[in-house]
């Protein structure tokens, strides 16, 4: 009984607010909102969001995508005024079967002007056509007479060619207060399809079928032996059944922003389609994206992709003088060569992508080559020289992580080598790059491996190997409040590669303003950089130092900060509550060895404790160690970071141990006069 | 030829251009041709060699078009180090795309580029180009030093003026620099060595050579103009650019003449106007065609309740007119840096458009591409520099309001309780004023989530800050922001053994000082001066006592004064108080160590602790 009251009540509820959205229908009620009910920060709601994809078979160019886009954005604030001007990116193609198009666009702007509805139309002098790129133009436009308060509603299609679905995005970074959704696809292209589950948002969505119809008029001439022919006229329909997924959906929360996210659209509700077979009747079945094996095995037969592979007239002769004595066995040895090679002789481009952008042979003699290019042909010179290399395709962090097999889920590509039992991973587009170290951007989850045979598997793409900092710092403090001495860093592996990218086109002196940035009164000289350029070595980075200023004296007593200007201040972990992940990519080792020289005629008073901090057992570990010798203090300090996935529910106590670390690098030291 | 030669290569670059250096120009000739008043041919051929990847961009392989320009040759060579063709690049194989700019929605402005990637470092790019323009207003200037860290080896520029209209031509700072003048109207220049950025230089162009041409008779996308001086070129701009497009629909007239039936002066007028304006308009930025210089028009900002710089200004002015308040459009160079539209050459110069208010003896300036900055507020961006402003009998330079050092300030009053484990909360209060109020403003508009952020990364020295509470008063009729904040963080007095270390400025600490410089080269600035005061209660517990404070600070130097102190008023309070006053000036760079040492020394007293025991 108690739930029928509450479905009662509910409905009851509904029926109040039930708006009419059909388009032009914006009531007074709606302008007269000022801020929306359940979240009074939202600058913008979309108040109505209707899309519906369908396919419509035109004779002689087949099926075309329909997208059609109805919209009713009410706008609280000023701030929400972004959302008045919209943009519709577009695929150009080089002939006209391969553009998309925007049709029937028609938009207008309402206000409550003295108790009365005034509507605005958009007109030409609001719509702008760029061409942005070679590949894509954009159209643009923005509503007349925008104030707080007011309702924006667009409606138009977007007519494609192609078969590929957008993905369907159910969230935006403002409410929705109801969203329809319609997608109906041919019986002939079959979609899986997926629900982001990384979202917190989970659409409703089901599934039914509808009937299309294909209209085919044909001029056919009957021909018999005798009479010479005639032409017929004839209309033939054909019936099909068309797969339905539909959704309707009232109040969607926003997606939350915040800072050190990957890539926010990771976790935003979405559906995504990708079209996994084609089977026209009376035709074999056209597999594409049925399974992961299914999808790496069109990739792999895709010219662009295996053939490349396959080339090695281009490079025999310069890869045969190379290697020219370099015994067949020493692989580790012929690897390092040919990754060099590659390095030195092709530079990237900026591109992504997993295929060859103009073939490898091309970009070889060129010098310059997108992903594709450059990795597959490492990939085919590592073979060449005796090696067991392989391709793995790979999605960026910002182009998502892919949910289901899709070929679209792949942007990037980096190559697999076997040496000893173990998988190393290369990458020859950057300058920094080298075994296991890879650019961030690529270090998404799994990578899929593509063997010789076509055959595939995935391959665990977060790094395992620690990257260190070791610094030795030797600290001589002297009366008159100042300290001086030398540091020493050494930086391996990921920490090696951002000092070389942090330093890289600096002079020394470039190089001593960087360092002497925040840090005080502090005089840096004699800079030596070791292995900058030498990739495989750690670098080590040293220096003197005169820190003018060290300590301050209160009352007679001087009290300083051990680690100097090399202690962390402040922490970076400033939200009360996560709702994403925090990525730290790879695992690391900081330590420091601190020797600190007490002035003559002092004596310690205090020193800071010995502590022993822990995150999650042993996934974070900050140990602090003080000890008095004679004239000296030592201190050895240290954090280890063996998780590089923080998630949300971890976060309040990863934070804590944060600031924990933070107060204790800034404890001081007390001095006495003896 | 031969010597040409020798430029491609670039092991022969003199040690003394590669000082400093990311880029070297080699070797630029630029020669403009002024056939008649809507015919102007500009050659530009270089050679840039690029010393490492910072640099990519500075080739200057790119050129801007519409249509009433004509590209007649663009191309481009790449050579390595050793002087070898590696890539050529004709006019079809460069880069084009929309030159639309950050903020504007579109433009019919589109640029033809180089993409390319270098393979080694240092390479060599040769760009030629040839380019009819139909338009004379702009006459490419004259930079022989391209920015910092660029040297130039063999750089020319010559204007060649067939068309009988009278050329101008201003050099400024070539005095300092080796550049050779073989006639009016052409320079050249040899071993121009880098200059390198160093905090608190003035403007580039400042200090750096370069050459403004002008023609007094223009043509600008069609429109045919006059400038002979300041006068005839705003008269020019107010009869073909203005006028025409400033009428309004009577009931818009109507109503402004409604709200503004009791105001009492102009002023009020225009402020009403101004704030009308604000409610029911927007700013977004389409360029087309000589729209690029010409406001739309007013009827049409009012019709769609959006506009740029000049459309908006325009409208208000159209409204203001029809009110009989005097009032100028007026053109300006928008920015955080102060740049002056130059007195002493009349040319088309800014990037920015305002509206000026004569009142009285003075200049209220009005912004009207934002929807909520307080009536006659300018700072920060159109402060503090010559504008031209357009009157009906011709145009005038003016300088714009300037914001004095004690109008600029930020006063924080706190009142803070200390408890004996180091913990503190604290309700804090603080006001600002001048530039400062823009500084602070903007927070009320954020999120409640980026607020609290703001003041986290504002104090982001207080590890584990709690902001509970904030509470903003924004007054726009005099200008004042009020913040009052409650904010608490757990052990934020250090122990030392079993003291307490307590840094008493809390909520205004300067922690960085300007760079180190071995040897400043160059001259250096404070744009604008400001004051800060503080006055901290600090509430300690009676298990505590105080064993030290910091003794009284004042300093007092050229560029500013610093007091700071602290007392005990009660056996459980004490009082902070600091002032820290920064005047706006320019120095000369002998000066530098000692503007670097005023500001160490107030970091460092900024960070000044007491200590406090436990009674026993």
């Amino acid at each position: 009984m108690k739930k029928l009251i509450v479905i009662a009540v509910l409905f009851l509820a509904q029926t109040i607010t039930a708006q009419n959205y059909k388009f032009g229908k914006v009531s007074e009620e709606e302008l007269l909102e000022k801020s929306h009910p359940d979240y009074p920060e939202a600058v913008a709601a979309i108040l109505y969001s209707k899309k519906q994809v369908s396919f419509q078979y035109y004779q002689g160019r087949g099926f075309v995508q329909n997208n059609e886009v109805h919209q009713r954005i009410k706008i609280y604030t000023k701030e929400g005024f972004d959302y008045a001007t919209k943009m519709i990116s577009l695929y150009q193609g080089e002939s006209s079967s391969s553009r998309e198009e925007v049709k029937g666009l028609k938009a207008y702007t309402y206000n409550l002007e003295g108790g009365k509805i005034v509507k605005d139309k958009l007109t030409k002098s609001g719509i702008f056509d760029e061409e942005t790129s070679k590949y894509r133009s954009t159209t643009k436009f923005t509503m007349p007479n925008i104030k707080e308060g007011c309702i924006i509603e667009f409606e138009y299609i977007v007519q494609s060619p192609f078969t590929s679905i957008d993905d369907v995005t159910f969230q935006q970074l403002i409410p929705i207060k109801r969203m329809e959704l319609k997608v109906s696809t041919p019986e002939y292209y079959k979609y899986s399809k997926i629900l982001n589950p990384r979202a917190s948002f989970v659409p409703t969505i089901e599934e039914t079928t509808e009937r299309g119809q294909i209209t085919l008029t044909s001029k056919a001439r009957a021909v018999s032996q005798r009479v010479v022919s005639k032409t017929i006229n004839s209309t033939r329909t054909i019936d099909y059944k068309a797969n339905v997924i539909m959704s309707t959906m009232d109040n969607i929360p926003p997606l939350k922003d915040e800072n050190y996210v990957d890539n926010l659209s990771n976790y935003q509700a979405k559906l995504i389609l990708e079209l996994e077979e084609i089977a026209w009747p009376d035709e074999p079945i056209k597999y594409l994206s049925t399974s992961w094996e299914k999808v790496t095995k069109t990739i792999y037969d895709d010219s662009d992709f295996g053939d490349q592979l396959k080339k090695n007239n281009y490079y025999e002769d310069d890869l045969n003088a190379l290697l020219s004595g370099v015994p067949e066995t020493d692989l580790p040895q012929r690897a390092a060569i040919v990754f060099n090679h590659v390095k030195s002789k092709v530079k990237w481009n900026d591109y992504y992508g997993y295929t060859s952008e103009q073939g490898v042979a091309k970009a070889y003699k060129q010098g310059t080559g997108n992903s594709g290019d450059i990795n597959l042909m490492l990939t085919s010179m590592l073979r060449y020289a005796g090696l067991d290399a392989n391709p793995v395709l790979v999605s960026t962090k910002s182009n998502g992580i892919p949910l289901i097999p899709t070929r679209s889920g792949f942007n990037y590509v980096i190559t697999a080598v076997s040496l000893d039992d173990s998988t190393i991973l290369l990458d020859a587009t950057r300058k920094f790059t080298t075994a296991n170290i890879l650019p961030t951007n690529s270090l998404n989850w799994l990578g899929r491996l593509i063997k010789e045979d076509g055959s595939s598997g995935w391959v665990d793409l977060i790094p395992k190997i620690t990257s260190n900092e070791s610094v030795s710092l030797n600290v001589k403090l002297s009366s008159d409040l100042s300290a001086s001495g030398k540091v020493r860093h050494q930086f391996t592996n990921y920490q090696a590669k951002n000092i070389r990218n942090r330093f890289d086109n600096y002079n020394n002196e470039e190089i001593i303003k960087s360092l002497e940035k925040d840090k005080g009164e502090i005089d840096i000289t004699e800079l030596e950089l070791e292995h900058m350029y030498d990739i495989n070595e750690a670098v080590s980075e040293s220096y003197s130092y005169v820190l003018n200023n060290a300590m301050e004296d209160i009352g007679g007593n001087l009290y300083v900060t051990p680690l100097l200007f090399l202690a962390s201040k402040e922490n970076p972990f400033k939200e009360d509550v996560r709702s994403y992940p925090i990525d730290f990519v790879y695992p690391i080792a900081d330590k420091y060895m601190v020797n600190v020289m007490i002035p003559e005629g002092y004596t310690v008073e205090s020193l800071p404790e010995s502590v022993k901090y822990q995150f999650n057992g042993a996934d974070g570990e900050f140990t602090y160690l003080s000890k008095l010798n004679g004239n000296f203090i030592q201190f050895s300090v240290s954090l280890d970071l063996n998780k590089t996935l923080i998630l949300p529910e971890e976060y309040q106590q990863f934070k804590e141990f944060y600031q924990l670390m933070i107060e204790k690098q800034t404890e001081q030291v007390v001095l006495k006069k003896i | 030829m031969a010597q040409e030669e020798l430029l491609l290569q670039s092991l022969l670059i003199p040690s003394e251009l590669r000082e400093n250096a990311n880029a070297i120009v080699r070797l630029e000739n630029t020669e403009i041709e002024i056939i008649a008043v809507d015919k102007m041919i500009y050659k530009n051929k270089r050679i840039v060699t690029i010393l490492n990847s910072s640099a990519d961009s500075k080739h200057g392989a790119y050129m801007h078009y519409d249509e009433n320009t004509s590209i007649k040759k663009l191309e481009a060579k790449i050579y390595s180090q050793q002087g070898k063709e590696i890539k050529k690049f004709r006019k079809n194989d460069f880069n084009d795309r929309s030159a639309v700019e950050g903020g504007t929605l579109y433009s019919d402005s589109r640029v033809k580029y180089l993409g390319y990637t270098p393979i080694n470092y240092p390479y060599t790019v040769v760009f030629e180009t040839e380019v009819e323009y139909r338009s004379t207003a702009f006459i490419p200037s004259w930079q022989p030093i391209e920015g910092y860290h660029t040297s130039s080896q063999n750089v020319s520029y010559n204007i060649l003026n067939t068309s009988g209209i009278d050329l101008k031509i201003k050099a400024s700072n070539f005095e300092d620099y080796n550049i050779e003048k073989h006639n009016e109207n052409h320079y050249s220049a040899e071993n121009l060595k880098a200059l390198k950025y160093e905090s608190y230089s003035p403007p580039f162009s400042d200090f750096a050579p370069l050459l403004k041409a002008s023609l007094i008779q223009f043509n600008m996308e069609g429109v045919e103009g006059r400038n002979t001086n300041w006068n005839d070129f705003g008269k020019w701009m107010n009869d073909k650019l203005i006028q025409g497009t400033q009428e309004l629909p009577q009931h818009l007239i109507d109503e402004v003449k409604h709200l503004t039936a009791n105001a009492q002066s102009n002023l009020e007028k225009a402020k009403i106007v101004y704030q009308y304006m604000q409610n029911r308009t927007r700013y977004i930025s389409v360029q087309v065609g000589i729209g690029g210089w010409k406001p739309m028009l007013a009827s049409d900002v009012n019709r769609l309740g959006y506009g740029d710089c000049k459309g908006l200004t325009n409208y208000t002015k159209a409204m203001l007119d029809e009110l009989g308040v005097e009032t100028y459009y007026t053109v300006i160079y928008g920015g955080r840096d102060i740049r002056n539209i130059d007195e002493s050459f009349s040319s088309v110069q800014g990037n920015h458009v305002i509206l000026c208010v004569p009142d009285e003896s003075d200049y209220v300036w009005l912004e009207c591409t934002s929807q909520t900055v307080p009536f006659a507020y300018n700072a920060n961006f159109t402060d503090d520099r010559d504008a031209l402003i357009i009157t009906p009998e011709g145009g005038k330079i003016v300088h714009t309001k300037v914001y004095k050092t004690e109008d600029n300030l930020l006063d924080t009053q706190a009142a803070i309780n200390l408890d004996n484990s180091g913990n503190i909360s604290a309700e804090v209060i603080s006001k600002s004023y001048g530039t400062q109020y823009g500084q602070h403003e903007g927070k009320e508009n954020f999120s409640v989530k980026d607020q609290i952020l703001a003041y986290k990364e504002y104090w982001n020295y207080i590890n584990g800050l709690d902001v509970s509470e904030m509470n903003y008063l924004n007054d726009k009729d005099s200008i004042v922001f009020t913040e009052t904040v409650k904010v608490s963080a757990e052990r934020y007095a250090a122990k030392a053994g079993n003291r307490l270390l307590l840094q008493p400025n809390l909520f205004n600490r300067i922690d960085s000082a300007p760079n180190r410089y071995d040897e400043r080269t160059l001259p250096f600035e404070v744009d604008r001066g400001f004051v800060d005061t503080d006055r901290y209660e600090i509430k300690i517990p009676n298990t505590l006592q105080v064993e030290a404070l910091m003794n009284p600070v004042s300093i007092e130097t050229k560029f500013g004064t610093y007091n700071a102190s602290i007392s005990q008023i009660s056996e459980d309070t004490l009082v902070y108080e600091r002032e820290f006053i920064m005047h706006k000036g320019n120095y000369t760079k002998e000066e530098y160590d000692a503007f670097r040492a005023f500001w160490l020394d107030v970091v460092k007293y900024d960070k000044s602790k007491i200590v406090l025991k436990p009674n026993s």
